[in-house]
């Protein structure tokens, strides 16, 4: 049973991949990019590193719920047929043979000459429950009961043993007793255990131990490893929506999002955040932050790292050496493209992005509260849970969302079936990325926006997107009471000047300024004249400008510059003596230390950059004298960092099909080096020992190795190689008949017995 | 892109561009749950507000309505947190309600368990509730219905009253339309209080609130009790009853410092009802004197905190707030919330100047500059004393004189704050002054003499903010203030917005002195003025014809 002979199948896992065409072997090598670096020597060294045991995990950890659960069969059955495997599988044989595909393309099974067999090390990384694919069945014995076999004896035992039974499979397999003799005819039993040991329902391994042999767990099981199906992907709950709604509601936190970025960086391109020693952002810095932009402190920490992954934040040390965050230069050309363009850089980098804002405001295990842009605050496995989420979603039919409620369940239990390895802050990650995409604009409602899947295909969203954007205003509306409405989006250009002349009171899809005399004051000390006010005013409103705002204006130039400061002896002069009266008799110009010079001029103790602010704070409107009596005008300095390296990710890409092209060719060409060698009596370098240990373990059987011991005496030992593991070769002593272990660095040849060598 | 006329704000303004062919479809839509912030001339600005949203929910609406309304009028995507938000706050209206329940009085009962326990755990609570029933139902001390519903809203699960009310002694009034007619608005407003049990209507002055009072009472047909500012708006209200209603004047009776009489209907001062005597309110068994029906608050908006506290025992009885504006001075407007009830109708100034119930006004501010000498004085003087000096400039008489001399013929008001200042400007202009210490009988005396045209001009100290209609009034001057405050500003203006015979428009001038605390307050004022969309002037004192 179970060992039919096949006219297919190779010698060794090397053989199988040196017949592979170079398609096959360059999906191989971009699906498990661990077996490329370094580049192997040849498809010996290949098929050696796809054993080791955290290249095995890694690949197992990609598979999916149906996948993992045909592996466990195959590795219950041991050396088997596809046709056979199907039946231990209950799931669609069509989606069974689909899913062995992957796997050996993967180089997780291989056909040897005895049928398929799964790779050593597989049996051990299949670790976790039912929901990763692991059925708890021991592998077949090695002369295994039929089916029908089974069934007869599983007749015959009493209602104890049969319980005994059920009770060993549900635990794993194993169990120990010490009681029951193992050699007892079936009529000789004398309790449950030794019943089921004399008809080989149970199989003595070891002292004390008996396991359940495979075939007996598929009988009763009902002939397949579980029993539940495999291949039932979990639904998705979803509710009805029009894309176009999806569209605009993501449109507009899209749109909310790029701004809010703009306005928080150029914020703090003249108020830069202090940054903590530790490289994050302390809490307090957070808080002013999100009460900046009028949102919480979770979508305020998913702005700041949206800023600082797409390069557009960084730290710097500031003129005292302290480390500051501020916007890089390329926040410059950034805030220069269109909205369109802005985001799909910020969002294209947080889909790769292994940085996890969600954690904010909760505390690490050691009770810390996680600070946004620690650099602890990222996870491998971040990028991945992103990028299935949103193809998930992309996965929903046009006009279905993801159901309000119970929508985030069932993309869990997805997710749980795509990727049942996955950690337990999957849970976490996933919840993250849908609130996270629903904050950034890539999806509303629970579905994705027409844009962001172009995005995700790898297109370009930019005119998917501008269609859904509010086109940008060249005019505002004046009012009154004195607030200007820009029923838009402003030109940036406008907006940035209108900023100075006007303080912004509310943003959005429009934005609300309000004219004071202090905004029309900064906006006099920036240099403007009150002819320059009123053309532009009466350039960029499409309304008439209200009486008041003109007589505002007029009122705050006939007051600005009345008192001028000078800054080499600090003194301050006004024509009207009046104007200095008042100043001096305010009563908070103690501290200032003001003497009256003559009737127009006031003298200062105070530093000229502590006394500006003071008097302005007071009500005065000075301005600086230079000494060549002279206007000066200062504006704040822009603070810029420099861009941090490019992440070598968004390079690889482009390289990467190239690179597994000369990766093959030389795991080729090394590969024929090898064949022209003498194959025998030759002394091995410990990765060719490794390759070689591999290959037996693989095809199994016997191999003679020299090995130098402890006290420097070389011998020749045949061996069964079990494992390789840690510089480590286990395997059975065929001189002394125990397993031992064997430093593979001391192991001068390996021969194989079995095959010609 | 959608072209409606309203664009929603992630800080949860909502901007309504009234030029747009939906813009009035819009303002009905959005009317009920959003509260008017500023209507200036293009863009009004309404506000999301819990208290808005909740008394949306008291007067029906749901959560998806609401979310519907922004979506169809919205020109851009709406930002999805405010959605949510919204919803959110909704469904905390209701949560938790009061009954009656036939053995424990009064309940209040919950259908969301863990509502219940968080509210329960709040301390402030704890007094005010019995023994929990069984799992969802506690019981509550009957007086402690207004204090609850209070300490409730702050915990932000406001409960709704469904207790019910006491019938009252019956009291047969009814309105007397043979001369007059209710207006359509007056109409509504009334019959939106009594379906909603207890609350508020806001209407703006001169808009005849006093006939939605009268139209509940009689409505109510009960004893009534009318709490009013002052005794020349108790004696207007009395008049008007007299005149509207079928009440003669022995039903009515007042209850003021000078005179206490208690009749099915009495209508009471806010004073003499916030007096104590050795720290007892000694009024207070008024509140009990009669098996009350109805309870009517003139001008909610300035209710002091004691009536507050006694309205808290007052839940049983259904009461009415008339007012022109919810806003408080003290923000307290989540007390009238809790306490007086929801907001039951309301109606933009504008809208109701439009259809012509209220004359427009053309605001103008004239500032004067202070010679040198009185700048001096008044940098060198203390803070505290600057605006008294700077309001109180002899400048301000002249312009005065200049601009009554503009308004020959017209009926005009000096207003002022100073008494000092007052009986400058009575000399100087030779007019009569009302001042606090007038006696009420002259003040009704000049009042009456003024309406009728014998007085053609009278200056009057804060005494007239309030409750006086003066229907006759067309120019107004004011010359001080109290320190910016918006209310003052709406009251004086409302004095001038009775609608003209001949649709005149009033002429409302502030003046102001250049470059001092003065024009600061202005400013504020001022800008209250132009966001309830009256365009305003600023004009120098000589450029004014002399």
């Amino acid at each position: 049973m179970g060992r039919m002979s096949t006219t297919r199948g190779f010698r060794s896992l090397a053989d199988q991949l040196r017949g592979w065409t170079d398609e096959r072997l360059s999906t191989l090598l971009s699906e498990r990019p661990d077996l490329a670096t370094p580049a192997p020597h040849d498809f010996g060294q290949l098929a050696s590193r796809a054993a080791v045991r955290t290249s095995v995990v890694r690949a197992l950890d990609g598979l999916t719920r149906l996948e993992l659960t045909v592996l466990d069969a195959l590795v219950v059955s041991g050396q088997t047929t596809p046709t056979e495997l199907c039946t231990s599988v209950q799931a669609d044989p069509g989606a069974v043979k689909a899913a062995l595909r992957r796997l050996t393309d993967l180089v997780l099974v291989w056909e040897s000459t005895g049928g398929l067999r799964p790779l050593t090390g597989v049996a051990e990384g299949l670790t976790g429950g039912p929901e990763a694919g692991v059925s708890g069945l021991r592998p077949r014995s090695a002369e295994p009961l039929s089916p029908s076999d089974v069934g007869t004896r599983l007749a015959e035992l009493s209602a104890p043993a049969r319980a005994l039974l059920d009770h060993v499979l549900e635990q794993g397999g194993e169990a120990t007793t010490s009681a029951a003799r193992h050699t007892v005819s079936p009529r000789e039993a004398a309790n449950p255990a030794e019943e089921l040991l004399s008809r080989r329902l149970l199989v003595p391994r070891g002292t004390g131990t008996v396991v359940l042999p495979g075939e007996v767990g598929l009988v009763l099981r009902g002939g397949t490893t579980t029993s539940e199906p495999a291949d039932r992907v979990p639904g998705l709950a979803t509710t009805a929506r029009e894309q176009a709604l999806v569209d605009r509601v993501a449109g507009g936190a899209a749109f909310e999002l790029v701004r809010r970025l703009e306005l928080l960086l150029d914020h703090w391109g003249t108020h830069p955040a202090p940054a903590l020693r530790s490289g994050g952002l302390g809490v307090r810095e957070l808080k002013a932050a999100a009460t900046f932009l009028h949102v919480d402190q979770q979508a305020a920490a998913l702005i700041i790292e949206c800023a600082s992954t797409a390069g557009l934040l960084a730290s710097r040390a500031d003129t005292d050496g302290n480390l500051v965050w501020v916007p890089t230069d390329v926040f410059d050309t950034w805030s220069a493209q269109d909205v369109p363009a802005r985001w799909s850089a910020v969002a294209r980098s947080w889909l790769e992005s292994p940085r996890m804002p969600g954690l904010v405001g909760s505390r690490d295990p050691a009770g810390k509260p996680w600070n946004v842009l620690t650099p602890e605050l990222a996870a491998r496995t971040m990028p991945e849970a992103r990028l299935m989420t949103l193809q998930v979603l992309a996965g929903l039919p046009p006009g279905q969302v993801l159901a309000a409620g119970t929508g985030v369940p069932s993309l869990l239990a997805r997710l749980a079936w795509l990727r049942p390895r996955r950690p337990r802050s999957r849970a976490d990650q996933v919840a993250w990325t849908v609130e996270e995409a629903a904050a950034l604009g890539a999806t509303g409602l629970g579905g994705l926006a027409s844009y962001a899947r172009v995005l995700l295909d790898g297109g370009d969203p930019h005119d998917t997107m501008a269609a859904l954007l509010p086109e940008p205003v060249d005019h505002v509306l004046i009012q009154a009471d004195l607030t200007a409405v820009a029923p838009g989006p402003l030109e940036s250009s406008l907006a940035r000047r209108l900023q100075l002349l006007a303080d912004v009171e509310s943003r959005g899809g429009a934005t609300t300024y309000r004219f004071t005399p202090g905004s029309v004051r900064r906006a006099l000390d920036l240099g403007w004249t009150a002819a320059e006010v009123h053309e532009f005013l009466g350039t960029v409103s499409r309304t008439p400008v209200p009486q008041p705002l003109t007589y505002l204006v007029d009122d705050t130039v006939r007051t600005f510059g009345a008192i001028r400061v000078g800054q080499a002896e600090s003194f301050l002069r006004a024509d009207d003596e009046t104007a200095l009266t008042e100043l001096l008799h305010h009563p908070k110009v103690g501290p200032l230390g003001l003497r009256r010079l003559a009737p127009t001029v006031l003298i200062s103790s105070t530093p000229i950059e502590v006394l500006l602010p003071r008097l302005r704070d007071l009500g005065a409107a000075p301005v600086v004298e230079a000494a060549d009596g002279t206007v000066r005008v200062t504006r704040p300095d822009q603070l810029r960092a420099r861009t941090p390296r490019a992440r070598r990710a968004a390079a690889a890409n482009a390289h990467e099909s190239a690179r597994i092209a000369a990766t093959i060719t030389a795991i080729r060409s090394g590969d024929r080096a090898a064949a022209s060698r003498p194959a025998t009596g030759t002394t091995l370098s410990p990765s060719g020992s490794l390759t070689a240990l591999r290959e037996a373990i693989e095809i199994g059987g016997a191999v003679l190795i020299g090995y130098v011991d402890n006290h420097g005496t070389a011998t020749d030992r045949i061996v069964d190689p079990l494992s390789v593991e840690g510089g480590q070769l286990t395997a059975r002593d065929h001189r002394s008949d125990d397993v031992r272990t064997f430093a593979v660095h001391r192991i001068t040849t390996v021969k194989s017995l079995d095959g010609p060598s | 892109m959608n072209d409606g006329p309203l664009i929603v704000q992630s800080d949860k303004t909502l901007l309504l561009e009234i030029d747009h062919a939906q813009a009035a479809a819009c303002r009905r839509a959005i009317a009920p749950f959003a509260e008017l912030e500023r209507s200036p001339e293009h863009i009004h600005t309404y506000r999301l507000t819990p208290l808005g949203l909740w008394n949306a929910r008291a007067a029906g609406h749901d959560a998806e309505q609401v979310v519907d309304t922004l979506l169809e009028f919205s020109r851009y995507a709406v930002p999805h947190a405010l959605l949510v938000d919204v919803a959110e706050t909704m469904a905390r209206y209701g949560r938790l309600r009061l009954e009656k329940h036939p053995v424990h009085g009064l309940v209040m009962v919950s259908n969301d368990r863990p509502v219940l326990e968080e509210v329960l755990r709040a301390k402030k609570i704890a007094g005010m509730i019995g023994e929990r029933l069984d799992d969802d139902t506690v019981a509550v001390h009957a007086s402690e219905r207004g204090n609850l519903k209070q300490a409730l809203l702050k915990l932000g699960w406001p409960a709704e009253d469904f207790a019910g009310y006491v019938d009252g002694e019956a009291h047969p009034i009814a309105l007397d339309e043979s001369e007059w007619h209710l207006r359509d608005y007056q109409r509504d407003a009334a019959e939106s209080f009594w379906h909603g049990g207890s609350g508020v209507v806001v209407l703006p002055c001169g808009a005849g609130k006093t006939l939605v009072g009268a139209a509940a009472m009689a409505q109510a047909q009960a004893t009534t009790l009318i709490l009013v500012t002052n005794t020349v708006s108790a004696r207007q209200w009395k008049d008007e009853l007299v005149r509207r209603t079928s009440l003669t004047e022995d039903e009515i009776g007042e209850y003021s410092g000078a005179v206490k009489e208690i009749r099915p209907v009495t209508i009471a001062t806010y004073q003499v009802m916030t007096t104590r005597r050795k720290g007892v309110y000694s009024h207070l068994e008024l509140l009990d004197a009669r098996d009350w029906g109805l309870i009517v608050y003139d001008e909610v908006h300035l209710l002091p905190a004691p009536i507050f506290r006694m309205t808290a025992n007052l839940q049983a009885r259904r009461r009415i707030g008339l007012t022109a504006t919810l806003v408080r001075e003290d923000g307290r407007e989540g007390d009238v919330f809790s306490l007086i009830g929801p907001k039951r109708y309301d109606a933009p100034w504008k809208d109701i100047e439009a259809q012509g119930w209220i004359a427009p006004a053309d605001c103008v501010e004239v500032r004067v500059t202070l010679p040198t000498h009185e700048r001096i004085a008044y940098a060198t003087a203390d803070p505290e004393e600057r605006y008294r000096l700077a309001s109180c400039t002899h400048h301000k008489v002249q312009v005065v004189r200049d601009l009554v001399a503009q308004h020959p013929g017209q009926p005009t008001l000096v207003i002022g704050q100073y008494l000092d200042q007052l009986d400058e400007l009575a000399a100087a202009l030779d007019a009569p002054v009302i001042k606090g210490e007038t006696p009420v009988k002259e003040r009704q005396r000049l009042f009456e003499a003024f309406r009728s045209g014998e007085v053609g001009l009278l200056v009057v100290s804060k005494v007239a903010n309030f409750s006086i209609d003066l229907p006759s009034a067309e120019v107004a001057i004011q010359v001080s203030g109290s320190f910016g405050s918006r209310q003052e500003e709406a009251q004086r203006l409302g004095r001038l917005l009775r609608p003209k015979t001949d649709g005149r428009s009033a002429h409302f001038y502030t003046i102001v002195s250049r470059d001092t605390v003065d024009a600061d307050f202005a400013q504020n004022r001022q800008r209250f003025l132009a966001e309830q969309g009256y365009a305003y002037r600023i004009m120098d004192a000589e450029d004014l014809p002399a």
